[in-house]
C-alpha cells in the first residue's frame, strides 16, 4: 500500500490538517435570496427579533387572513414596517421561502403560500415553533410543500437555520 | 455554514474542552469485548477523547482502563505483563490493578506503604452487550449503564463491529443523520447488499430521489423523518433517531436486521465508528452474521488483526471506476461503510464548516449541531445534565413505514420508534 500519488497530476490528498490548509479560500457570496414569512402573531414577533440578524438578502414578512368577505385562502402580506406586499412581488427573484408558524391559525395560509412556492419551483422550509404540539394543522398544511419541516421548541433554531443557509 | 468558533467548540473533545466535558457525561464505547477475549489477555492501547489509556482484563476477569504510562518513568504499559491480578511494567516492575492503584514497587522495602500513594488515572470499563463501555467523567455523576437495545438483546440476535475513521467525529456522525445522501451514494447497495436488498421500501427509495424531511426534537436528541412517495395517497417514511451525543440508527429494510452507529472521538482528527446490527425478534441467521463479518451492510472489511478498513485513504479506498461505469456502485467505492468514510475523510481531518453551502435538506445536521452546542454550553455554564444521559432516552428504534399522506410520522409511529423488548421492528 503506497501513499504516493497515482497520477502525476494528483499531487495531494486532503489527508492531513496541513494539506487541507491549501484549500482555496475565496469569499463565499450569499447564494440565497430568502423570504421569511410569519404566519401568526407569535411567529411575527420571532420574525421581528431575528430580522436584524446578519442577513445579506433575506426579507421578512407577516401574513394575515383577509377580512371576512374573501375566499378562505385569501390573505394579506406585510413587510415588517407595515407596508403591504403582494405575493407575486415577494416571490419574484427568491429561491427559498421559510415559513414560520407557532399555532394553527395560519393553516390555510400555509397551504396557499406553500402551493404558490411549489408552482414557482421555490424551495420551501417550514419552521414550526412550539411544544408538543399546538400547531398540528399548520404542520399538516405545510407538509405537502415544505422540503423540510423543522418542529422545534427552540426559537433560536429559526435563526440558526437562516444562518446556516447563508441567506 | 458554521462559525469557526462553533466549529471548534463542536469538534474539540480533549480534556477541559466544553465538548470534551459533554462526552464525559456519558458512557461511551471504549472497545469491543472481543479485544480482551480472556483473563490475562494482552493489554490494548485505547485512545479516547484525546487521552491515552490501556485496557486490560486481569486474572479474575475484571476489566480496567487506566493511564497508558507508568507512574515511575513513563514507559507505556502496553508492554506490561498482565499476570497475577495486575499489570506489571516490564521496565522496573511496578504493578497496577484495574483501578490504576499501584500495588507493588519492587525497589521499595517489603512492607513499604509507598505504593499506596501511587495511583494512575483510571476509568470504569464495563461489558454491556458486545461492547466495553467507559465513563470518563466525574464518578459522583456516573449515570446508569447504557440501555441501547443492540446491547441488550440476546447475543445471538446482535453483532457489533468497529472501524477506525481518519477524521473528526462530527463529520462522521453527521453522515448518520444525513438521510439525503442514501439515494445517491448508496444506491448500488440497495440493489446488491445482502443486508439491504429485496425490501419493498427500496423501490420507493429508488423511485423518489427527492425526499422531504421533518426534523423533530426528542427527549434524548432528535427524530429525522425522510419521506418519499409511495402508492397513491401514501408516503414511505424512513425515521432516523439520534440520541446525544453520538448514537444514530439507520431505518431498516424489510426483515433485515436493524442497524446503527456510535461515533466516538479518538482525538480531534480520528474517531471510532462502531456499527451494529440486531434483530429484536429473532437470532441473526448464519448467512447474515457472515455477511456482517465480511463487511457488508454498515460493516467494513478490516485488515486482519486491526480495525483499519482494507479500503482506506492510502489506497484510495480501492476505487473501481469500471464497477462505477457498470452501475454496481455509485461512487466507485464498494460497501456502504467505506462509501461514507471515503467522502467524510476526503473533507480533511476537520472540515472547515465556514465554507459550507447548506440547503434546507440539511436541517437535521443544522439542528443536531445546535443541540450539541446548547448542551455543551448549558453544561459548562450551569452544570445542566445533557439529553441522552437518562437511560430512558436510549430506548429508541429506527423505523421504515408507509403512512397515509395526512398522518404525522411522530403521531403514527409513537410505538414504532420505541424499543420494546420482544416487539418486532416496523419495517417495509
Ligand atoms: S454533493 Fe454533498 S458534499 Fe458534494
Ligand atoms: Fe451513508
Amino acid at each position: 500500500m503506497s501513499s504516493l500519488p497515482m497520477y502525476a497530476s494528483e499531487s495531494a490528498k486532503a489527508a492531513s490538517a496541513s494539506e487541507s490548509r491549501y484549500r482555496i479560500t475565496v469569499p463565499i457570496a450569499p447564494a440565497r435570496n430568502a423570504r421569511v414569512i410569519a404566519l401568526d402573531t407569535r411567529a411575527a414577533s420571532v420574525a421581528r427579533r431575528i430580522s436584524d440578524g446578519p442577513w445579506a438578502n433575506a426579507r421578512f414578512y407577516t401574513c394575515e387572513a383577509a377580512p371576512d368577505r374573501g375566499p378562505a385562502d385569501e390573505f394579506l402580506l406585510y413587510r415588517l414596517d407595515g407596508v403591504p406586499a403582494a405575493l407575486d412581488d415577494m416571490l419574484r427573484d427568491t429561491d427559498v421561502v421559510v415559513i414560520m408558524a407557532t399555532d394553527d391559525s395560519g393553516g390555510t395560509r400555509a397551504a396557499a403560500i406553500g402551493s404558490a412556492c411549489s408552482a414557482r419551483a421555490i424551495t420551501t422550509a417550514g419552521v414550526v415553533l412550539g411544544d408538543g404540539f399546538e400547531a398540528d394543522d399548520a404542520v399538516a398544511a405545510l407538509r405537502p410543500h415544505a422540503r423540510v419541516l423543522l418542529l422545534s421548541a427552540d426559537e433560536s433554531d429559526a435563526f440558526e437555520l437562516l444562518r446556516a443557509l447563508r441567506v | 455554514m458554521l462559525r469557526q468558533d462553533i466549529n471548534e467548540l463542536l469538534t474539540q473533545t480533549g480534556p477541559g474542552t466544553p465538548m470534551g466535558d459533554l462526552f464525559r457525561q456519558y458512557w461511551i464505547p471504549a472497545l469491543l469485548a472481543e479485544e480482551l477475549p480472556e483473563n490475562d489477555s494482552p493489554p490494548v492501547r485505547v485512545k479516547l477523547l484525546s487521552e491515552r489509556l490501556i485496557a486490560f482484563r486481569d486474572s479474575e476477569g475484571r476489566y480496567g482502563l487506566i493511564d497508558e504510562f507508568c507512574a515511575h518513568r513513563g514507559a507505556s504499559l502496553w508492554f506490561g505483563r498482565n499476570e497475577g491480578s495486575g499489570l506489571r511494567c516490564p521496565y522496573h516492575g511496578w504493578k497496577y490493578d484495574v483501578t490504576g492503584q499501584c500495588i507493588e514497587v519492587p525497589s521499595e522495602a517489603d512492607n513499604s506503604s509507598f505504593c499506596e500513594n501511587v495511583k494512575l488515572r483510571a476509568y470504569p470499563l464495563v461489558k454491556v452487550g458486545d461492547v466495553l463501555w467507559t465513563h470518563m467523567g466525574d464518578p459522583a455523576k456516573r449515570p446508569d449503564l447504557p440501555e441501547f437495545e443492540f446491547a441488550h438483546v440476546p447475543p445471538e440476535q446482535t453483532y457489533t463491529s468497529k472501524r477506525w475513521q481518519q477524521c473528526n467525529w462530527l463529520q462522521a456522525f453527521e453522515g448518520g443523520i444525513d438521510s439525503s445522501h442514501v439515494t445517491f451514494l448508496h444506491s448500488g447497495g440497495l440493489k446488491s447488499d445482502p443486508l439491504f436488498k429485496g425490501a419493498k421500501g427500496n423501490e420507493y427509495n429508488m423511485k423518489d430521489t427527492k425526499p422531504f424531511f421533518e426534523v423533530a426534537d426528542s427527549e434524548g436528541g432528535l427524530f429525522v423523518g425522510a419521506r418519499r412517495n409511495a402508492e397513491e395517497g401514501s408516503y414511505y417514511w424512513r425515521i432516523t433517531p439520534y440520541v446525544m451525543p453520538a448514537f444514530t440508527m439507520v431505518p431498516p429494510r424489510g426483515d433485515h436486521p436493524l442497524h446503527g452507529h456510535f461515533w466516538v472521538p479518538i482525538d480531534d482528527e480520528n474517531c471510532w465508528t462502531y456499527s451494529f446490527d440486531y434483530h429484536p425478534g429473532r437470532p441473526l441467521t448464519a448467512a447474515e452474521r457472515q455477511a456482517m463479518i465480511d463487511g457488508h451492510g454498515v460493516h467494513s472489511k478490516n485488515i486482519p488483526g486491526t480495525y483499519r478498513p482494507m479500503a482506506n485513504m492510502d489506497n484510495d479506498y480501492l476505487i473501481d471506476r469500471e464497477a462505477q461505469k457498470r452501475g454496481e456502485t455509485y461512487s466507485g467505492v464498494a460497501g456502504i461503510a467505506m462509501q461514507d468514510a471515503s467522502l467524510q475523510e476526503s473533507m480533511g481531518p476537520i472540515v472547515d464548516r465556514t465554507k459550507e453551502r447548506l440547503v434546507p435538506a440539511d436541517s437535521g445536521i443544522i439542528k443536531a449541531r445546535q443541540k450539541l452546542r446548547k448542551a455543551a454550553i448549558a453544561l459548562r455554564d450551569e452544570g445542566v445534565t445533557p439529553p441522552g444521559v437518562d437511560t430512558a432516552h436510549h430506548r429508541v428504534r429506527s423505523a421504515a413505514v408507509v403512512l397515509p399522506q395526512a398522518e404525522s410520522f411522530l403521531d403514527s409511529c409513537r410505538d414504532a420508534i420505541k424499543a420494546t423488548p420482544g416487539v418486532p421492528h416496523s419495517s417495509v
